[in-house]
């Protein structure tokens, strides 16, 4: 069998989909940014497919930066988790609480 | 000046070479000194206001259309550079509560302004990206400055997995969009999207990712949540910056995507924008009546305005475009004297609760007149420019035919003037807890006066104002 196109786009759209309910569901920190690096990586496959189905690097140029903001997004919120650890002692979104109406 | 080489990047050139010198600068100066970074900062963002507006005549797409300088982002180079220096002179006032890094906000803030002024001139969607990236990376370091305040963190925390979920929603949208039009480019999407102006579902999917990742930005309902918390808990110069320039680069985006790139295609957003305009004003209204902490009625009220300025993009047309970017400017003056207020009363009390504005008048009546007039202007209250504005694109609505949309507004102008006029209320009417008075400083009162200034003018002469206004959307719909 033949990999296509669309083999690439349900990947990336499972991808993309375990990352959200990863986000919704996960309750340490650190997993929660784990599950948002998933959803940019569904964005980064799908644009590499869609790059070579239509056979321009346009695509996989969009890729590389989005690996390189990706790399400092994670930088900026290790930092903040630590930050957090060491104000609360947790790394729980539970313990995010002190905020609310 | 003409025989001068001149880049059509000259703003962005000229902020990164000051923001490089800053950076040398704060590391090298000595720890007294490092204070100075505001005012070095705020000397090298004026230079921004000629440059922006040099060469008319050669504007344009450059850079294989990456980078477009047209009077829509020139303008905005200007507002972006205007609160970026007002923003610094708040923190100047705030510092005292920040124990460490100083020199670095003023230089965050800096980078901010940088990638809010890249965004002005997005003409791709990578550059879009790229820039929306510098500016969110900027503020959540920024909002969580506060490092030992629990509150600072976690609103922090909650800014960037919202921020890098609105990211992730952003970038698989663009990915469809490509992957139906082969391009990133504006002008090549616009006639792409020209040729099936319906939308086939691959496009519409893009589309509204995209439209999703956006609303975070500018915190529409439903992407808001994080709005309040965020607000509440990042240090009020922080707080203002995001209100104000955030969200007009938001607005900048949306104007430029939705009446330009998606323009053909406008029957298919034009119901969806309708509805969450309207859900938008009613949300951040009504729920703002229930707020006892100013700041975060601030961010309420600031949720509720952009379901205003939305209006003006749900209108696709050339009068609600001017009208978002009429409401943007006087929004610029009254938040940024509402949110020096508070900074005021935050040093001087400790506290942002509404209590703490109990006999502003009494202790403080240059803060609270200052606070009164800006609070009118959010309500929208002639001959102010909040009004002007609110009625602009009330206006759009009617033009269209959103007449519902229109009343809505309408009625959410009361529901904020209730709220509104109970702070007045506490300010002017009820007896101070502590009548000492609350020391102004210099800076603080001619900042006020300056923002005072601005929506007085943008009040009563609304000529120039106007028609700068439409002058900088013109080549939106050319």
């Amino acid at each position: 069998m033949a990999i296509t196109l669309a083999h690439y786009l349900v990947a990336s759209g499972l991808l993309f989909t375990i990352g959200i309910v990863g986000v919704i569901t996960r309750r340490n920190a650190l997993m929660i940014l784990l599950a948002i690096e998933l959803m940019l990586n569904a964005a980064n496959l799908s644009f590499v497919a869609f790059s070579r189905a239509l056979g321009h690097v346009t695509g996989q140029l969009f890729v590389f930066f989005i690996m390189i903001v990706a790399a400092a997004e994670v930088t900026v919120g290790l930092a903040i988790i630590i930050v957090m650890a060491k104000t609360r002692g947790a790394t729980d979104a539970d313990a995010l609480r002190s905020l609310k109406w | 000046m003409s025989a001068l080489p001149w880049s059509p990047m000259a703003v962005e050139l000229w902020l990164a070479a000051v923001i490089a010198i800053l950076i040398w600068y704060d590391l090298t100066a000595a720890a007294d000194d490092k204070p100075k970074i505001a005012i070095l900062a705020i000397a090298g963002l004026l230079p921004v206001f000629p440059l922006a507006f040099a060469h008319p005549e050669r504007s344009g797409a450059f850079c294989s259309g990456m980078y477009l300088l047209d009077p829509l982002a020139r303008g905005f180079k200007a507002f972006f550079a205007l609160t970026a220096i007002l923003v610094i002179a708040m923190t100047r006032e705030f510092a005292r509560h920040i124990t460490r890094g100083i020199g670095e906000l003023y230089l965050l803030i800096l980078t901010a302004t940088f990638g809010m002024m890249m965004l002005a001139s997005a003409g791709d969607f990578l550059m879009l990206f790229i820039a929306l990236e510098i500016i969110t990376l900027s503020f959540y370091v920024m909002t969580t400055y506060l490092r030992t305040d629990e509150k600072s963190v976690e609103a922090g925390m909650k800014y960037l997995i919202l921020g890098a979920l609105s990211t992730g929603f952003l970038l698989y949208g663009i990915s469809f969009l490509y992957g139906y039009t082969g391009s990133t480019n504006f002008a090549a999407l616009r006639e792409a999207i020209a040729r099936s102006p319906t939308l086939p579902p691959w496009p519409l999917l893009g589309f509204l990712l995209i439209v999703a990742g956006i609303g975070f930005k500018v915190a529409a309902v439903p992407f808001h949540w994080w709005a309040p918390d965020v607000y509440e808990g990042a240090p009020t110069p922080v707080t203002a910056f995001l209100s104000v320039g955030s969200k007009a680069a938001g607005f900048v985006v949306l104007l430029r995507l939705l009446h330009g790139v998606f323009e053909p295609a406008s029957g298919v957003w034009m119901g969806l924008l309708v509805w969450i305009a309207g859900v938008t004003i009613l949300y951040g209204n009504l729920v703002a009546m229930a707020q006892m902490n100013m700041k975060r009625l601030l961010a309420y009220s600031s949720i509720g305005h952009a379901g205003y300025l939305l209006i003006g993009i749900a209108a696709a047309s050339g009068l609600g475009a001017a009208a978002v970017t009429y409401y943007l400017g006087g929004y610029l003056f009254t938040n940024l004297a509402a949110f020096l207020v508070v900074i005021a009363v935050f040093n001087a009390t400790g506290s942002d609760d509404l209590t703490a504005y109990a006999g502003l008048s009494k202790r403080a009546p240059v803060l609270a007149a200052a606070m009164f007039v800006a609070l009118l202007s959010l309500a929208g209250v002639p001959p102010l420019a909040g009004f002007v504005g609110k009625f602009l694109l009330l206006m759009a609505a009617v033009h269209r035919g959103l007449l519902w949309l229109a009343a809505i507004g309408a009625a959410a102008v009361v529901i904020s003037l209730y709220y509104y006029l109970l702070i007045v209320k506490r300010m002017f009417v009820d007896p101070p807890a502590d009548p000492t008075p609350i020391p102004v400083s210099r800076p603080v009162r001619w900042g006020l006066y300056g923002c005072m200034a601005g929506i007085l003018a943008m009040g009563i002469w609304q000529q120039p104002f106007l028609a700068l206004a439409v002058a900088s959307v013109r080549s939106l719909f050319s």
